[in-house]
């Protein structure tokens, strides 16, 4: 499948961006990256991606076969404008699905950056002959990212409730969403 | 398999023809078919329509209408004594459509189909073979469009998702690669896709306005 990229989308403002895998000599630009997401949202990430040492390790051990990070690049000098990352378990029970988290940076938000590594991830998905996709979203916090999922037909199928703190302490619901994708195609 | 050879006939003069034996018969595969040649020619009954799946090319006569269009381009796959048990055509892109806006630059890879009756023999390998073997290609960007509800996913007995892989893995043998872009047919189902093939004389401008045509943006930055 890293055959298939870099693959090039030209976002809403006109900017080039690239579509590839992450490769270890990112460490730096996502590290950049990562500490530019708003501390509230960064608070909900299941690992501490500012950490150096922290990041250095995961893409030092980082298996194709069940951690499929994406990013979105600035063309023109390089930068990581957005992240996704599909997360495939080993365990044949579940190896039909994956889970997909995504960022994307604040001073680009709204260009569709988010639509497009979604649909990328969900090609992928089907490359590697995956069934189920799965994203969740905090709500009141990734709502907009919920709305990219919601046009490229993922449903919500189920409501978390009060099931994440925020750094107030605050609890929030966490909305699953789901594309099936064996469903869809076996409609023809 | 015999090598391809250039027909005599100077208004033929591009036609290439490959024989080759399979265990359903001898097949010969011609490139640039000329309407006079395409005239009497009959579709095999593995081209048509079925329950959930039409051929793209309906008739015998939507060929002779490709072949006289401007570089509109017909390679056949055919058995004794007249039938069509395969095709490819290409074409430039129709005025109403978006890469039209780019002129001659574009031109498309419209369809490439083989008769359920001989599919797994590489009749649409020899097609593409014939097709892409022409210096022509070289000033062009070459574009495919897979749209599933097209596919005849079962008569090949595939999902969308593995026939969409098993046309990528076509095409790409002949330098085409999946692009992105917001055309609305394409993005109507993340199993379509849009593959191109970008000729060795094309200019960097010229890959330039393409890239953002794909986004729907006629004047780049």
């Amino acid at each position: 499948m890293m055959k298939d990229y870099p693959k090039t989308i030209v976002a809403k403002d006109g900017t080039l961006v690239r579509l590839r895998p992450v490769v270890k000599a990112d460490e730096e630009a996502l590290r950049k990256f990562f500490a530019q997401i708003p501390e509230e949202e960064q608070w909900f990430l299941r690992e501490n991606m500012t950490d150096q040492e922290f990041l250095r390790k995961w893409l030092n051990k980082m298996d194709y076969d069940q951690v499929f990070p994406i990013v979105a690049v600035k063309e023109d000098d390089g930068a990581i404008l957005a992240s996704i990352t599909l997360y495939r378990s080993a365990s044949p029970a579940i190896r039909h699905v994956v889970h997909l988290r995504i960022m994307v940076h604040p001073e680009y938000r709204s260009l569709r950056l988010g639509s497009w590594l979604i649909l990328d991830s969900v090609k992928l998905s089907m490359d590697l002959g995956v069934e189920k996709v799965i994203a969740e979203f905090v709500a009141g916090v990734e709502d907009a990212a919920g709305a990219a999922a919601a046009k490229l037909d993922f449903q919500q199928e189920g409501i978390l409730r009060e099931y994440v703190k925020d750094r107030q302490g605050k609890y929030r619901d966490l909305i699953i969403m789901v594309r099936n994708l064996h469903k869809d195609w076996s409609d023809f | 398999m015999t090598l391809p050879s250039e027909a005599s006939n100077d208004s033929e003069r591009h036609m290439k023809i490959v024989v080759e034996e399979t265990h359903k018969g001898t097949l010969t595969f011609r490139s640039h078919c000329p309407p006079s040649f395409i005239e009497g020619l009959q579709m095999e009954s593995g081209l048509g329509h079925f329950a959930h799946y039409s051929s793209i090319i309906p008739n015998v006569e939507a060929f002779e209408t490709i072949a006289r269009n401007k570089a509109g381009r017909v390679t056949l796959a055919l058995i004794d004594p007249n039938l069509i048990v395969g095709y490819g055509v290409c074409w430039y892109p129709d005025k109403e459509d978006r890469w039209s806006a780019l002129g001659d630059l574009m031109y498309e890879m419209a369809a490439v189909e083989v008769s359920r009756n001989f599919r797994g023999l590489h009749v649409g390998r020899r097609i593409m073979d014939l097709t892409m073997d022409d210096d022509f290609f070289e000033d062009k960007i070459t574009y495919m469009v897979g749209l599933s509800w097209h596919w005849d996913l079962e008569g090949k007995g595939l999902t969308a998702a593995q026939y969409r892989r098993m046309m990528m893995d076509l095409y790409s043998l002949y330098g085409f690669r999946e692009v992105y872009t917001n055309e609305p047919n394409i993005t109507l189902k993340p199993e379509n896709v849009m593959m191109t093939r970008t000729g060795s004389r094309v200019s960097e401008e010229d890959q330039k306005r393409f890239r953002y045509l794909r986004f729907g943006i006629k004047q780049p930055k």
